[in-house]
């Protein structure tokens, strides 16, 4: 089946696809990363592994619990199954480490006196206990960048409050703009403060790491997650403090008097009616379809938007005799910027993506023996086309499998040293 | 009708398309432009007496003890509307010198200079006017581009080349330039010249569809989220390139697709369809694969208010029992563990918000967060500008703009203990600072800024 959405690949109009030149150096070469974050920031040392750092992954022995978050490959759970951890962890080292035990903080203290940056998601004050935040840290490495993302930062009356996805979307005004009327705010789909904080994060690091070229010294970058959805919501703020505007949640039909959702013969459409109107009804009245829209009162935008109801309700009309189709392809001819509403599986099929190729094989030598199913996926891969290199996806690492190494080549220990941590639960 | 073959022939110019009768002649307007186009010139004069001032820079920074993280960065800004000054503005809060390019005919509605919207994502900018349009202002961009680190634009493909300034031209003068082009599909690929905005491109996505209750009719999101989402990888691009660029002297040129940024933030609903050919499916509140029960959105005390409540852990359901009293039916069979809570979550909810319709968002965020129960308002704009956590951290900053006066706009929250982000200044008025960057940077004669600007080129 796979395969087939593949062999369908089509490139029907644009400027050729240019291959990229081979990466010689990839973007962040050398800069090395420890990356104790869960599921709430394992996405921002993705990113930063994505472009070619170095990053170790550092879960508790037996793996961090973020490995069981489904979806699981074949729909099995299984520790080393999990999609949103393989996602969020591909090309990272992992290695295993106790540190609530005094030989794990001893370990992770020499890891961070050869490292750049370390990434966690801890509450507050946890790492303090065991001596191992970024003020005890930086004592002895005082070129260490450190970043924290939690719920609500590290300072503030709420900074020990608990936090989660739908916490974040709801404290940070994301869910009070989304879903409709007549239903409950609604979240975004996934884990959209996860990421937008991951993102943010990941750009403190670079900010830190230039600044760092010319002071010679490190520092500590405080992320919240809900910070981080307050500052992507585009016009919410900007209309309250400008307009006294507080915006509501209004449904697919009505998205602040210029988008709305309509139902299509196959599926919705999303139109833009803020502009372009005479267009919009002259298009209506070559198909008999403009009603009463023709008359004089409808030039008026105030009239429009008082009376949206009328419009939406014949505009419905109309777009029910069409295709998403049909009617994307007009509006783009008209430059209308409007856009068929995809289900996931065109979303992801779409002959653009992989003309653009933005999955990425990956392999998964450790399934081989499991038999039936090819071991090789195709990752969304990053939005990103870089001149000086192509992308490469190494997949996340099983729990514990570069311990040997990296605690031979970083640390120097011995088989028989790691054979002791490992009996004493440290690794 | 095969769903995938639909997506599969969407292209921009199709040959089977025809257009409706009588509309060719209306075939192009140019974006958002409505909204009236303040100037204020008793501002700008004064302003550009400032700039005038040789000591302006210096003092700036006197006043603070420690480097901006990105002085010496320049950036040749030609961004508009939100995906790119969203961007842009990241970097000039934490002191790149970006240049924003604008002219009079495009300063209009969300590029319009005294505007909310214009202010709040353009601050700590400064504004010059090239019109590109014009023979000689190719030669001006070009001279600009040689003085910069980085340029970055977010037009359909085909505009900087247009003008001569696609990257193989920057090159030219500028070997080791950092060149970001960011458009909602992207410079390559079938759909590269689909007329795309924030909405249209979340519809693309798939997020649109997605973002709904389940078996319910697409809601999507009530704002532009892929914009922002899109100038974050943006700017991320770029602290990258710039890096290389220091290992490396070489610059580059990074192709951004908007439509892609926002799949890369659908990643593991994306990989279970590579994967498992699973397909996503609007989830609602729902908790989806997220172990935790009871957790969703619950109707509270007073008109139209909302909490939220993820229950996970033992300990947390343990706590919210001791919370609510430990009514009779918490102690029932059926939620007496955290997979039977996920079986009758449908029931558990119900149960859960005859609770809560008692009370505010803020007292069961209180009462909950106390108790070690995750739980948060379902917060508004307003709701927003008056947290005090946020206040706490001021996430919010006040400054004043020379014709909107004193306003309010969100901080940035990328907090840098050492070399925080800094308000230097409101975003430029048109033109601001062309006696600046032109004689200043460029060392243009005055005669010759004067020509230019009488000639409109400069204007």
């Amino acid at each position: 089946m796979q395969r087939r959405f593949f062999a369908t690949l089509r490139v029907t109009g644009g400027r050729e696809l240019r291959p990229y030149v081979r990466r010689e150096h990839s973007l962040l070469a050398g800069l090395e990363i420890l990356d104790l974050a869960d599921e709430k920031a394992s996405f921002c040392s993705k990113l930063l592994a994505d472009l070619g750092a170095e990053v170790i992954k550092i879960e508790r022995p037996g793996g961090d619990a973020s490995r069981w978050i489904g979806p699981f490959w074949q729909n099995t759970p299984h520790p080393e199954r999990s999609l949103p951890f393989w996602h969020n962890n591909s090309n990272k080292l992992g290695i295993t480490l106790n540190l609530e035990k005094k030989d794990g903080q001893r370990i992770l203290r020499q890891l961070a006196s050869k490292t750049d940056v370390v990434i966690e998601t801890f509450p507050p004050r946890y790492l303090k206990k065991l001596e191992l935040d970024y003020e005890s840290l930086s004592q002895i490495n005082s070129r260490l960048i450190s970043a924290s993302v939690t719920g609500f930062g590290q300072s503030g009356p709420h900074k020990q409050y608990k936090s989660c996805d739908i916490i974040a979307s709801a404290t940070g005004g994301q869910m009070c703009v989304c879903g409709a009327p007549d239903t409950p705010p609604l979240k975004p789909y996934g884990e959209q403060s996860y990421y937008i904080a991951s993102l943010f994060a990941a750009i403190g690091i670079l900010i830190a790491l230039r600044e760092r070229k010319h002071s010679g010294k490190g520092q500590h970058i405080d992320i919240s997650l809900q910070e981080a959805v307050a500052a992507t919501l585009e016009h919410v703020l900007v209309r309250y403090f400008y307009d006294n505007v507080v915006s509501q949640r209004q449904g697919g039909s009505r998205q602040n008097n210029s988008f709305c959702l309509l139902p299509c013969k196959d599926g919705y459409i999303l139109l833009m009616i803020a502009r372009d109107w005479d267009i919009l009804v002259e298009w209506l009245d070559s198909e008999g379809m403009a009603s009463d829209l023709k008359e004089e009162k409808w030039q008026d935008e105030q009239y429009r938007r008082q009376h949206w109801n009328h419009i939406v309700d014949i505009l419905t009309y109309w777009t029910k005799t069409h295709t998403r189709a049909e009617l994307f392809k007009l509006a783009q001819l008209m430059h209308l910027p409007w856009a068929p509403v995809a289900s996931q599986e065109e979303a992801v099929n779409s002959t653009h993506l992989l003309a653009r190729n933005f999955f990425v094989s990956v392999e998964h030598p450790e399934l081989a023996n499991t038999g039936l199913t090819p071991h090789i996926y195709k990752y969304p891969g990053a939005p990103y086309k870089f001149s000086s290199s192509t992308m490469k996806l190494r997949r996340a690492p099983l729990i514990g499998e570069h311990n040997t190494q990296v605690y031979q080549e970083k640390l120097g220990l011995s088989i028989s040293d790691l054979e002791r941590l490992s009996a004493s639960k440290v690794i | 009708m095969d769903k995938n073959r639909l997506f599969n022939n969407l292209t921009c110019h199709s040959e089977g398309a025809q257009r409706p009768k009588n509309l060719l002649s209306n075939s192009f307007r140019s974006f958002l432009s409505s909204g009236p186009e303040l100037r204020a010139s008793a501002h700008q004069d004064k302003l550009h007496e400032e700039s005038r001032d040789p000591e302006r820079q210096r003092r700036v920074t006197d006043e603070h003890p420690y480097k901006n993280a990105l002085e010496g960065i320049r950036v040749l800004d030609f961004t508009w509307l939100l995906a790119g000054p969203y961007a842009t503005r990241i970097l000039a809060d934490f002191g790149a010198e970006v240049i924003k390019v604008q002219s009079q005919k495009v300063a209009t509605g969300a590029e319009s200079n005294s505007t909310g919207y214009f202010n709040t994502w353009n601050r700590n900018k400064l504004g010059i006017t090239l019109d590109m349009s014009c023979p000689e202002a190719r030669d001006i961009a070009l001279r600009l581009v040689k003085m910069s680190d980085i340029v970055m634009e977010n037009f359909t493909p085909r505009v900087m080349s247009n003008w001569g300034l696609s990257y193989d031209e920057l090159v030219e003068v500028k070997p080791n330039i950092i060149m970001l082009s960011m458009s909602g599909m992207g410079e390559a690929g079938p759909w590269r010249d689909f007329i795309a905005l924030g909405p249209t491109i979340q519809a693309f996505s798939g997020i649109t569809h997605l973002t709904s209750f389940p078996k319910s009719p697409p809601l999507g999101l009530g704002y532009s989220y892929a914009d922002p989402a899109a100038g974050l990888f943006a700017v991320l691009a770029v602290l990258a390139a710039l890096e290389h660029r220091d290992e490396t002297g070489q610059g580059q040129h990074i192709d951004i697709s908007e439509y892609e940024t926002m799949c890369s933030l659908l990643g593991p609903a994306i990989l279970d369809y590579t994967v498992n050919h699973n397909v996503a499916t609007p989830q609602g509140n729902n908790p989806g694969y997220i172990a935790a029960a009871p957790y969703g959105c619950y109707k509270c005390l007073g008109d139209d208010r909302w909490c939220v409540i993820a229950v996970s852990m033992e300990e947390e359901w343990q706590a919210l029992r001791d919370v609510l009293g430990h009514p009779a039916w918490s102690r029932e069979e059926r939620f007496s563990t955290l997979s039977r809570r996920k079986e009758h979550s449908e029931e558990l909810n119900e149960l859960l918000e005859q609770w809560t319709v008692k009370h505010t968002p803020e007292e069961i965020m209180n009462l909950l967060q106390q108790a070690s129960v995750p739980a948060g308002i379902v917060e508004d704009a307003n709701d927003l500008a008056n947290d005090t956590q946020l206040t706490a951290r001021n996430f919010f900053i006040q400054t004043e703009h020379p014709v909107l006066g004193k306003t309010t706009s969100d901080n940035t929250p990328i907090k840098l203990s050492r070399t925080p982000a800094r308000f230097r200044r409101p975003a430029p008025l048109l033109g601001q600072d062309n006696y600046y960057v032109y004689r200043e940077i460029l060392g243009m004669s005055e005669q010759e800024l004067s020509q230019y600007i009488k000639e409109g080129v400069i204007s």
